[in-house]
């Protein structure tokens, strides 16, 4: 099937590639240019004005390493003479060195639609709501993320990369609430759903502060203590801040064989098994993107890693670099975490964890990655009484250590969902996540209310 | 889009093509229309465990604000401000829905005093050539060095410094009469360090962070940087909890500052009034009459000082808690836009709680019997407005007769927010600012009475 018309198809790539060789010109060099347009569509809550936001950005970043220095340039237009600035300002040249202009013509992006579709959304969660037999105060906000880029190496010309999807923020009189979604069709019962449940825990109260409790976690809970206790921690990147030796890389490569979880956990990054709107052949380097276990069996086996890091390592693999836009430099990250399938019955894991907690979202994480410490905030969830989901209890926060944590896991549920959309921010920089997983069961796990 | 004839603000030097903008949104029927355009260059030079970075950027962007009576709009775009809409050619605007939008009309509030932008001239450090990558690179050396002499065993996480200029420009139309025109520019320096202390011989492993801000790269002071995050580093490591106590407690600038980060929300429309009032209901005035807090968009030596704020409107100092008496929440002239893509909205600039220009920050120390001297914050500073009830992880010194005798950490200040602010006994003279909060939060050292200290 013949592959839709990309903005970026009017770039002269091989032309783009021979000017990289000009910089790149050690074997070792790594060098890049990436192309990015970006398009969001916002239609904000009912009574905030403006009442439609459209932004539309577009521009280019070109990148050099070379011996554990990288240099980049970055520009908010797409023109043979950005490129040709940026190529010199990367190579550190005088202004009287000659650098190509390639052609780079970019397709205009046309006139901005969508937003009735926009629009329709709130509606129908306010319906689904209704029909739940409730009413609270909800100010929904919906936007539709477009984002285009095309990626070429001196050597390497991966095809371009579309990614579109829809994020949401609630404000409701106890909290805010957010998601991802790769498309809005059906998305209207799901959300409903998930604002109803904080309806009900609204006025609940934490729990007391134990620090062996049982946690049955949901497919969307799973996915963020996922996120942060093994793809954060697994990131070359953040393996480097833990400390270890002076070599590159090299904290990342001890980490594989280390047993970090039990048997039951396994677990993968696989951009190219996102959902489809979001699905990645290349990484935002370039490289082709892989099934990577980052746990197998509960063993570390393939920490996440870019270019950069994986240069020169026997061990290391390319293929999940990230970045947030062309104005931050690529970065090892997840993309689309899975937990494989267990054995256990979703109502197993719950009729197995009395006076437990079913937690079926997390609001956040954050990892220290210097000292392993984990919290987890659990922004409400149903005390497991006599084997069922019952009263709701208010916020409370998982602590520990990464690895103590993950040792808690005992049961993985049979059946897989997909949940734990997100944005991740480490260190300021915003990027979508997405995962599928069952539920986990956590045995032992402190709780601090 | 050319540059300003001259920095300042008052419509001289706006580029051409904003009026054109406005004239293609009133041609579709919107009878409030603004334009904002802004370019900037920065470098960003950092080093980590993964290696050295340098990085070098050229943004240039625009948005419009528009509407009328029945919808509003918010369009922005790279490039240059187009006629055509956000994409240039071939692209189209987007229709306005949604409720109407209010743009500001001009100049300062009735009562503000004079801020005329006439009388505006840009600071000489707005012409400083960015750092370069050899002279970033030696700062950070510098900072490294200074760290690993003061305190071996340190380990360096990152090592950032982000020096950037940039214009803008601002023009907008209110019913068919011309509205604001105005232009402005920015030069500032950012330092962050990160920085961890391994545990061993009898101290726990711990995490530190400092960022700093200096009009232009070469102000930055690499000792004191040094020397203050390792400092931080020393007493979180080395530090005790204490048993529930109360006694005087000396606030450090840095954990003031992140007092009055804490405080913002009293600071912002429309709902800051309304906390305000929550707190004072319950026993009289806001505070003590050692507190005052000011924002000042045009503070003399002020990293952030301009002319006029991201609407247009000319800045001037506004009284936000007048010796312990709300005033009300930051007003015109005090819209902070932190790029193109943002749609304005009430910030800090320079927001400080006004110091005692008499007073040493030693004077505070000496009075103190028994308490704290508490150097930071050690994790979020939680405030419940429902409860008015706050609680912030310190760490810092015990203090007897005015001297340290134990570094503290481990521990959590908490109480009522009212008790807080009307136990403000002093402030000392040390006004030091950081960037917080979307702008720039100042604080002195401040000593505070009534409240519980406790280990965690």
């Amino acid at each position: 099937m013949a592959r839709p018309a990309h903005p970026f198809d009017g770039l002269d790539t091989p032309a783009v590639a021979r000017a990289l060789s000009q910089i790149a010109d050690r074997d070792e060099d790594l060098a890049d240019a990436y192309f990015e347009r970006l398009e969001e569509l916002t239609l904000p809550a009912e009574g905030d004005a403006p009442g439609v936001r459209l932004r539309r950005e577009e521009g280019l970043a070109i990148r050099l390493v070379r011996d554990g220095h990288s240099w980049m340039a970055a520009r908010d237009e797409i023109t043979p003479a950005a490129f040709s600035e940026s190529l010199r300002r990367v190579a550190r040249a005088l202004p009287s060195a000659f650098y190509p202009e390639p052609r780079l013509e970019v397709s205009p992006p046309g006139a901005a639609s969508g937003t009735e579709e926009l629009a329709d959304f709130p509606l129908a969660v306010a319906r689904a709501v209704r029909a739940r037999h409730v009413a609270f105060p909800l100010r929904l906000t919906v936007r539709r993320h477009r984002r285009e880029i095309q990626v070429v190496g001196p050597r390497l010309v991966p095809e371009a990369e579309t990614e579109t999807y829809y994020s949401l923020e609630a404000e409701m009189p106890w909290g805010r609430w957010g998601t991802l979604l790769p498309g809005l069709d059906g998305a209207a019962e799901e959300v409903a759903g998930a604002l109803v449940e904080r309806f009900r825990c609204r006025n609940a109260p934490p729990p007391e502060g134990r620090s062996d409790a049982v946690v049955v976690l949901g497919s969307g809970a799973a996915a963020v203590l996922l996120h942060e206790a093994v793809a954060h921690a697994l990131e070359a990147d953040s393996l480097a801040l833990s400390g270890g030796g002076a070599a590159r890389g090299s904290a990342a490569e001890r980490a594989v064989g280390v047993a970090l979880g039990p048997e039951g956990l396994n677990v993968l990054d696989d951009p190219s098994t996102a959902p489809e709107p979001v699905r990645r052949r290349s990484d935002d380097e370039g490289s082709a993107v892989t099934r990577r276990w980052l746990l197998e069996a509960g063993v570390v086996r393939q920490p996440l890693a870019d270019r950069a890091w994986a240069r020169g390592s026997d061990v290391l693999l390319p293929g999940a670099g990230r970045r947030a836009s062309r104005h931050e430099p690529p970065g090892p990250r997840s993309t689309h975490l899975e937990l494989l399938p267990g054995d256990v019955p979703e109502q197993d894991l719950v009729a197995e964890a009395d006076d437990g907690f079913l937690v079926p979202e997390l609001a956040g994480g954050r990892l220290d990655p210097v000292s392993g410490r984990l919290v987890l905030d659990v922004p409400c969830a149903r005390r497991i009484r006599s084997g069922t989901p019952a009263d709701p209890v208010g916020p409370f926060r998982l602590v520990g250590a990464v690895a103590g944590l993950l040792e808690h896991a005992v049961a993985v549920g049979s059946t897989v969902h997909p949940g734990g959309a997100g944005w991740c921010a480490k260190g300021g920089r915003k990027l979508p996540v997405w995962a599928t997983a069952p539920s986990l069961r956590l045995d032992g796990v402190e709780v601090e209310a | 889009m050319s540059p300003p004839a001259s920095g300042g603000s008052g419509g001289r030097g706006v580029d051409p093509a904003l009026p054109e903008v406005l004239d293609a949104l009133r041609r579709r029927g919107l009878d409030r229309t603004e334009v904002y355009a802004k370019r900037g260059r920065s470098r960003v030079v950092d080093r980590t465990p993964g290696g050295t970075r340098v990085s070098d950027h050229r943004e240039e962007g625009w948005a419009v604000r528009a509407g009328d009576d029945r919808g509003s709009l918010f369009a922005s775009a790279t490039g240059r401000p187009d006629p055509a809409g956000p994409g240039g050619p071939g692209s189209s605007w987007p229709e306005a829905d949604g409720d109407a939008l209010e743009l500001a009309a001009g100049g300062p509030e009735e009562g503000a005093g004079p801020a005329s932008p006439d009388a505006w001239r840009d600071p000489p450090h707005l012409d400083a050539p960015l750092a370069g990558e050899r002279e970033a690179l030696a700062l950070l050396a510098a900072v490294r060095r200074e760290l690993e002499s003061e305190l071996p065993g340190v380990r360096p996480l990152l090592l950032q410094l982000a020096d950037g200029a940039s214009e803008w420009q601002v023009a907008s139309s209110l019913r068919g009469r011309p509205g604001v025109a105005a232009t402005g520019r920015g030069r500032a320096a950012y330092l962050r360090v990160e920085a961890a202390l391994p545990g061993g011989a009898g101290r726990r492993g711990v995490r530190a962070e400092l960022e700093t801000v200096a009009p232009e790269a070469g102000s930055l002071e690499a000792r004191g940087i040094a020397r203050r995050l390792a400092d931080r580093l020393t007493v979180a490591a080395r530090g005790r909890a204490p048993e529930r106590d109360r006694g005087e407690l000396v606030l450090a600038p840095a954990l003031g500052v992140r007092l009055l980060e804490a405080l913002l929300p009293l600071f912002l429309p429309p709902r800051g009034p309304e906390l305000a009032r929550h707190l004072e209901d319950r026993s009289g005035p806001l505070a003590s009459e050692a507190v005052s807090v000011i924002d000042d968009g045009r503070l003399p030596g002020g990293v952030l000082a301009a002319a006029a704020d991201g609407e247009g409107i000319p800045t001037r100092a506004v009284t936000l808690v007048d010796e312990g008496t709300y005033r009300g929440p930051l007003g015109p002239g005090c819209s902070r836009r932190p790029g193109w893509r943002d749609l304005p909205r009430p910030g800090p600039s320079h927001l400080y709680l006004a110091p005692d220009g008499e007073r040493p920050p030693a004077d505070l120390l000496e009075g103190v019997a028994r308490g704290y001297y508490l150097l930071d914050a050690d994790g979020a500073f939680s405030v419940d407005w429902d409860s008015g009830r706050f609680s912030v992880p310190v760490v810092g010194f015990a203090l007897e007769r005015g001297r340290a005798v134990a570094p503290l950490a481990g521990a959590v200040v908490e109480g009522r927010l009212g008790r807080l602010l009307r136990g403000v006994q002093a402030v000392a003279r040390d006004l030091a600012f950081s960037p917080r909060g979307g702008g720039l939060l100042g604080a002195p050292s401040i000593l505070v009475a009534g409240l519980e200290i406790r280990g965690v």
